[in-house]
């Protein structure tokens, strides 16, 4: 890079600033936006950057974000009108995106990262200007999701509960009134949340909600579809879940292309550089054109689903590539347990990394039912008068023919639990080892409920 | 006082300084020892801080051979201990004259404010300085002469310290007051202009001390906090009461220390060495607040040593009636050694305890100086060139002085001569070190004062046992050990240069000798320390090379046995009153010596006009003369002629002093030599640059080079002090390191408790190296643990003791992760409880089982989380270790304890490929999978066969997995389960199925119809009177019983008889 004159340096500084003070006073947000969004490629930014010669360390610049941040900040505060809030929103953008290269920065040098954290805390403090009465309070969603994204970073997950409460009670804040891009993001990660929690029917509502809301033009394909191949589940309220999205679809609902760069930056799908700096670990993203939102929420959504019962198309997971969740699906529709911890094993990795781990290993009890329901049918077919009566020997020699080798004693627990759970109705008698079935609906649907009753 | 002056004037008065060494040797000769010892060291310090090292050396050595005498009134074998830690410095002499020392401590810290003009903190510097001069004054005085005579000496000091030039005039004049008999009136009168002086600086304080002995209202005057303090040394130092010399001091470190100081009155003589010591540590780490005062007490014997050390001066004073003796005594260096060998053994062992004690003390001082954190910091570099001063100066003051001390200062001398200067430098840098490590962590600084006080004591040592009979043994095989050492090759080419360079500021063979003696050990000490090969050679700062001539003269010095008595008296004063002023006997000594002092001012106010800073210094010299006159009114003619010489010149004025009579001159000659070289023109400047960049100066380092290396070295405990407290960086150029350049190695606790057993206390302090047991012993221990019959609280006590130990000194191996494997598994064994378990199982008595194990839950996950956490660390330093066993507890901990899928996951996806094979992971994963499906058969299978103590973590959940087990039962089985299936499944057989079925079985099946009664299940026999559950009302009727006997401790059977006992452990 050559090196600027002195006047030109010089010029370049003096015209950013003349553009700076013209956007305040003309309280002009987009323009003040492009100002301050230090990483990104504007060109008035780069020749700036080079005068300056700032943009070498991510730990500099982040410093100096942190100054002006500071200083915006009380200004902001006693702007009475939104019209900087596109400003403070770059500002929470591009700390959060500083902070975690100055973090990456840190960590290569073998210092402790801790600019991300002070990033936290700095937005906590965004937070607590924007969430009041007034224009600017519909701001507070897009800085709850920057902290989000900063405390899924982090692993300080716990940190979200209090911002999560403070949106979701205090009464300043009408969710609805929340731009739609901030309300997705919002869903996804309080979804997340849920999952990790273990409250499926919760995780459910919010990753439908951000499935639903996500996806405009380009990608509204593939929110159809998703859509479309959850209708087809043989759930009530799959169907009804099914119907309102196409309803919805078809109303017409368009989200403006910056939520969608937004979301692309946000997950680390968009193009250029910004993709290779923001991925994270968890979110990994094949690069197929497919990928997107909608690859995020459904990765966790599948998963919530299944544990509740409701299995997606094949064509869904084709779609998004989401080979790793075939197995299990098929492992769940034919009671294959072999091929279910196969599958658990081949991907445990990227389970384990996304955090659904657990939850796809309790589909395991599911596995048990469905292979119990299919003994049942083929009894039903010999004997229907003994249908109901299932020996335990039967059992066991049909999870050996699943090369899954476990004794009577280990069955018969499985199969207590599974009653205990309401997994199968029935009891199970000691004395004669004998699954005594309910002859009523013995293998109940579990209807969008989780497993634990 | 002057001489602190004459320190701030700078190089001129320091060169001035020798000069009045030089008289003051004179004087002390013919009137007393310690006289004319203190002079010369108040000099050798002032010199020291105005820019000449050796100047300031030779103050320093006053000093501490003040704190020598302090010693010896403390005990004879206190003093030794002291004078053993001396050894390094002028310790023999020094702890004869404990008392003096305590003075010559405070002279010391005048000499600093000297420094202060450097560019530290002057104006602090030369209050502690003047408050040390004043102290050492009339310490001498108290000795010598009546505390009162001593006090308004004091006073004076500590004025013209205080103020510059200016304060030369005043001083004077205050010091011509106290000498006259009224002096204390008199004495105030200077202080309020002193006090003034105080304002300048926040030593300031100082001027209020030294008023107080003579007036309150010298003390208001001073109105700083630190006069308080000085007021409070000063009356010490009137009472010439040991105890009062050490309530002094502390008060002059700081307001805050006056309170320790009280208690440290109690420990008299040794006490106040601590104290300054602690004085010393506090202005080199600055950061740290005073120690606890009980510490303080403590340290204050390591002080005491290193008093001593500068004590050699206040044997000097002693040595008044010596006076006659510092010329034989000193070269006798066979005298010495019959004292050496006394002190020798004494020593080394005290110095040992007084390094240890003066570490903590160190700290102690650092609480105190925080308030004036910049003055402290200023003072702590003045304090350590004053210390490396003094030592360098101990070596020939002190020598004179321990003659004084009788045989073992003689020997103390001896050993000053070859070793003092090495010695001091030694105990400098020890203090130094220890110092940091004071300020990071109290308990650290004093192990690794611990150390280096027995490397010091062992480089000693083998400067002693040249000179004294006795001791050269124990030299001459240090000395032999320091050559192997070198020998070897093994030594960093750092090293070596740094050798080199030692070796090119030789200017003759005498101080080649020397320094050879003084790179010994050196390097002894940083083999000893281990820093050898980490430490920056090349940044380490040059010692100074003790002057042949100054040796001699120490030898020459040897104080008559008189004034060991003397320091014996020292305690009883002290006891009896430490504000109070001196027995009156003491006041009328003071009184003459005041006279002298008098004589001594005007020539120095003479001076002044020549140079400030050289009549400052010159002040200081009057001060140690006025001392020495006070003892000897010859001696003080003698030092009025000193102190004119100064004012002309410092050459002029030793020769002039050494003319005065033949003794003084000759030790004036070696004094004046010393100095001669410290002051040429060019060795100034190079001191006044290296004053600014002591630690990084390389080569112009002579004698002056010698002082200025111990500076720099106690410049750069400072700055690491400094930096690690983040306080003053300022101060030093060291202090403008960052702090990621902090030296932690430096400032780690070494640790010399032998003791295997040590109970467990939490660390308020700094830690005391005598109560740190470096590695070989915890390794001991450890076994000793494992070994060990007793129960768990006694084990987790002497594991956690094992745990300070090894954070304490840094130590991070293999020996860090067994113990905190060790003490892992027992926590978990002690949750596990098997023993205990089984016998209640076998009694019935399942709820205390239970109820145990919901305690010890609690218990047990602090312990193991905490070593958990820990040992996380230490696996990923790469350190080996039972890696693997403990990612399975990890796990199990998670799984069945915390509950939190995050944790868990995360912890799962952070296991490796191999990890996972490992059979306790995999077991662990097992478990996991078992708890999360509720396979309860599954679980108490892999309950039966968990390897290592995952059975023990699995013990935990039992309870609740039965429990659970049970219910799932009680609802999927109809009618009824037989009980012995569910003992079974449910693990309540313990024995394995093999042996002795039957009584297992029965066992088993008592032990879950127990259970199950409590748990509110249905039981029924059937007909062939097999007792079964009767699932259906079960279901409803199951319940957890609450834990019937919890106690707040978690252990009813365990706690109350142990905790009751532990005491007695």
């Amino acid at each position: 890079m050559a090196y600027l004159s002195m006047g030109e340096a010089h010029r370049r500084i003096t015209e950013y600033l003349n553009r700076f003070s013209d956007a305040v006073s003309f309280q002009d947000g987009a323009s003040l936006k492009q100002l301050l969004s230090v990483s990104s490629n504007s060109p008035s930014l780069l020749s700036l950057a080079d005068s300056l010669n700032v943009f070498q360390d991510a730990n500099r610049l982040i410093k100096q974000s942190d100054k002006y941040s500071h200083a915006f900040l009380p200004e902001f505060r006693n702007w009475e009108s939104a019209w900087a809030l596109e400003a403070l929103y770059v500002i929470a953008y591009e700390i959060r995106i500083l902070a975690e290269r100055a973090d990456r920065e840190l960590a290569s040098n073998g210092k402790s990262p801790e600019k991300l954290k002070g990033a936290g805390s700095f937005l906590m403090k965004v937070f607590g200007v924007l969430a009041g009465k007034g224009p600017k309070r519909v701001g507070a969603l897009y800085v709850t999701c920057q902290l989000f994204k900063i405390y899924f970073k982090l692993g300080t997950v716990h940190l979200c509960r209090s911002v999560i409460r403070s949106i979701e009670t205090a009464r300043i804040f009408d969710f609805e009134e929340f731009p739609k891009r901030d309300k997705v993001t919002y869903m996804y990660y309080t979804g997340r949340l849920e999952v990790f929690n273990e409250n499926f029917p919760a995780a459910d509502h919010k990753l439908s909600y951000a499935l639903m809301h996500c996806n405009p033009h380009h990608e509204a394909n593939i929110r159809f579809d998703s859509v479309y191949a959850f209708v087809n589940f043989k759930s009530d309220k799959g169907n009804r879940c099914g119907m309102l999205l196409q309803k919805l679809f078809h109303s017409g609902f368009r989200f403006p292309l910056a939520f969608w760069n937004l979301l692309y930056k946000r997950y680390g799908i968009q193009q250029g550089h910004l993709a290779n700096e923001q991925q994270s670990p968890a979110n990994q993203v094949t690069s197929s054109p497919s990928s997107s939102p909608a690859l995020m929420i459904l990765k966790y959504l599948i998963p919530v689903k299944l544990s509740i019962g409701i299995l997606p198309q094949d064509r869904l997971l084709e779609k998004y590539g989401l080979i790793e969740y075939s197995n299990v699906v098929q492992a769940l529709k034919r009671g294959d347990l072999r091929l279910l911890r196969q599958a658990l094993q081949e991907h445990e990795d990227r389970f384990l990394r996304s955090g659904v781990f657990l939850v796809l290993e309790k589909l395991e009890l599911q596995v048990y039912q469905r292979l119990l329901k299919k003994i049942y049918i083929i009894q039903k077919q010999r004997d229907p008068s003994k249908a109901h009566q299932m020996k335990l020997e039967v059992i066991v020699k049909a999870l050996k023919w699943l090369e899954i080798d476990m004794d009577l004693d280990e069955v018969e627990c499985i199969v207590a639990i599974l009653i205990y759970k309401n997994l199968v109705k029935g009891y199970f008698a000691h004395k004669s080892k004998v699954v005594v079935l309910s002859k009523q609906d013995p293998f109940p649907k579990l209807n969008a409920k989780p497993v634990n009753s | 006082m002057l001489m602190m002056n004459q320190g701030v004037n700078t190089q001129t008065i320091a060169s001035v300084d020798p000069n009045s060494l030089e008289g003051r040797y004179v004087v002390d000769v013919s009137q007393g020892q310690t006289s004319s010892y203190n002079p010369t060291a108040y000099e050798s310090e002032a010199a020291s801080w105005t820019m000449h090292r050796v100047d300031n050396h030779s103050i320093e050595n006053g000093i501490l051979s003040n704190s020598s005498y302090h010693h010896d009134h403390r005990t004879q074998q206190l003093a030794r201990s002291a004078q053993d830690s001396l050894n390094t410095a002028s310790l023999a002499g020094s702890s004869t004259q404990g008392t003096m020392s305590v003075t010559q401590d405070h002279s010391s810290y005048a000499a600093y404010n000297p420094t202060d003009p450097y560019g530290y903190g002057s104006s602090g510097y030369s209050s502690y300085y003047n408050n040390g001069y004043q102290q050492q004054p009339n310490h001498a005085y108290s000795q010598q002469q009546p505390s009162h005579p001593y006090s308004q000496q004091q006073p004076s000091h500590s004025y013209s310290q205080q103020q510059p030039s200016h304060s030369y005039s005043q001083q004077q004049p205050s010091h011509s007051y106290s000498s006259t008999g009224g002096a204390y009136q008199n004495t105030g009168a200077p202080y309020q202009p002193l006090s003034s002086f105080q304002n300048t600086g926040s030593y300031t304080g100082t001027t209020s001390y030294s008023t107080t002995y003579y007036n309150p209202g010298d003390y208001q005057t001073a109105g700083g906090y630190p006069s308080s303090g000085y007021s409070n040394q000063t009356s010490l130092w009137n009472d010439p009461n040991n105890a009062n010399y050490t309530s002094q001091q502390y008060s002059t470190y700081a307001p805050d220390t006056t309170s320790a100081y009280s208690s440290g009155t109690a420990a008299s003589m040794s006490i106040n060495y601590e104290q300054h010591y602690k004085q010393w540590a506090d202005y080199y780490s600055q950061t740290e607040v005073s120690c606890a005062p009980g510490t303080e007490h403590l340290s204050a014997a390591s002080t005491s040593n290193l008093g001593s050390a500068v004590s050699g001066v206040y044997p000097t004073s002693n040595t008044q009636p010596p006076a006659s003796f510092t010329p034989a005594s000193w070269r006798p260096e066979s005298a010495s050694s019959e004292l050496s060998s006394l002190q020798t053994g004494a020593i080394i062992s005290s110095t040992h305890d007084g390094w240890k004690q003066g570490t903590p003390s160190f700290q102690n001082h650092h609480a105190s100086p925080t308030q004036p954190q910049f003055q402290i910091s200023l003072e702590s570099k003045a304090s350590y060139d004053n210390i490396q001063e003094q030592q360098q100066t101990a070596p020939q003051a002190p020598n004179s002085q321990f003659p004084a001390a009788h045989q073992v200062t003689q020997s103390y001398q001896s050993t000053l001569q070859n070793a003092l200067s090495l010695d001091t430098r030694r105990v400098s840098r020890m203090q130094i070190p220890t110092n940091p490590r004071i300020a990071s962590n109290l308990a650290l600084g004093l192990s690794k004062t611990d150390k280096d006080g027995p490397t010091n004591s062992a480089a000693a040592k083998p400067a002693y046992i040249s000179v004294s009979m006795p001791k050269p043994n124990d030299k001459v095989l240090s000395n032999d050990a320091t050559n192997s050492m070198l020998k070897p090759g093994m030594f960093p080419n750092s090293l070596r240069h740094y050798v080199e360079r030692a070796f090119n500021l030789c200017k003759d063979d005498t101080q080649r000798v020397a320094c050879q003696a003084i790179m010994k050990e050196i390097i002894t000490k940083a083999t000893a320390d281990g820093t050898l090969n980490t430490r920056d050679w090349d940044a380490e700062p040059l010692f100074a090379i003790p002057n042949a001539e100054a040796v001699n003269m120490d030898s020459q010095c040897p104080t008559p046995v008189s004034s060991l008595p003397r320091y014996k008296r020292s305690p009883g004063r002290r006891s009896k009153s430490r504000w109070e002023p001196l027995p009156e006997e003491k006041s009328v000594d003071k009184p003459v010596s005041i006279n002298n002092d008098i004589v001594k001012y005007d020539g120095w106010e003479r001076k002044p006009p020549s140079v400030n800073s050289e009549s400052k210094w010159n002040a200081l010299n009057n001060m140690k003369f006025s001392l020495s006159e006070q003892r000897l009114p010859s001696k003080n003619t003698q030092r009025p002629a000193k102190r004119q010489h100064l004012a002309d010149g410092l050459n002029a004025a030793n020769n002039d002093a050494s003319s005065d009579s033949d003794k003084e001159q000759s030790l004036t000659a070696y004094y004046s030599s010393a100095i001669s070289i410290a002051n040429t023109p060019e060795e100034k400047k190079r001191r006044e640059s290296r004053s600014k960049r002591f630690e990084r100066g390389q080569g112009h380092r002579a004698e002056i080079n010698y002082l200025k290396q111990k500076n720099a070295g106690a410049e750069n405990l400072y700055s690491r002090r400094a930096s690690a407290l983040m306080l003053n960086k300022s101060f030093d150029d060291s202090g403008s390191k960052a702090v990621e350049d902090i030296d932690w190695d430096a400032l780690t606790v070494k640790g010399t408790c032998q003791e295997i057993e040590k109970r467990y206390l939490r660390l308020t302090s700094a830690p005391d190296p005598s109560t740190v047991r470096p590695e070989e012993v915890l390794e001991k221990a450890l076994l000793m643990v494992q070994n060990s019959q007793k129960n768990y609280l006694y084990k987790c006590d002497q594991l956690k003791s094992i745990r300070q130990d090894l954070t304490v000194q840094r130590i991070q191996n293999q020996l860090t992760v067994k113990v905190y494997e060790t003490h892992a598994r027992l926590s978990l064994e002690a949750g596990d409880l098997p023993e205990y378990n089984q016998c209640f199982f076998l009694s019935g008595s399942c709820q205390v089982s239970y109820s145990v194990e919901a305690c010890t839950l609690l218990q047990f996950e602090s312990e193991v989380n905490g070593c958990q956490s820990q040992l996380k660390t230490l696996y990923a330093e790469g350190i080996e270790g039972c890696h693997m066993e403990f990612a399975a507890y990890n796990l199990l901990c998670v799984i069945l304890h915390s509950n939190n899928h995050r944790d868990l996951v995360s912890s799962m996806s952070r296991l490796t490929e191999g990890a996972k094979k490992d059979k306790a992971v995999k077991h662990a994963l097992a478990v996991r999978a078992a708890v999360t499906s509720g396979n309860y058969v599954m679980f108490f299978r892999l309950y039966k066969d968990a390897p290592n103590l995952n059975t023990c973590l699995m013990d935990l959940y039992v309870e609740k997995m039965r429990y659970k087990a049970v219910s799932c039962m009680s609802r999927s089985y109809r009618p009824t389960i037989p009980i012995s299936y569910i003992a079974q499944v449910l693990g309540f057989s313990r024995t394995s199925d093999g042996n002795d079925e039957k009584d297992s079985d029965g066992s088993g099946l008592v032990e879950c119809v127990e259970w199950m009664n409590t748990h509110g299940a249905c039981l029924i026999s059937d007909s062939s009177g097999e007792i079964q559950l009767d699932t259906k009302a079960s279901s409803s009727s199951l319940y957890m019983p609450e834990p019937e006997d919890a106690v707040a401790h978690g252990d009813a059977n365990l706690a109350v008889n142990d905790f009751l006992t532990r005491t007695s452990l």
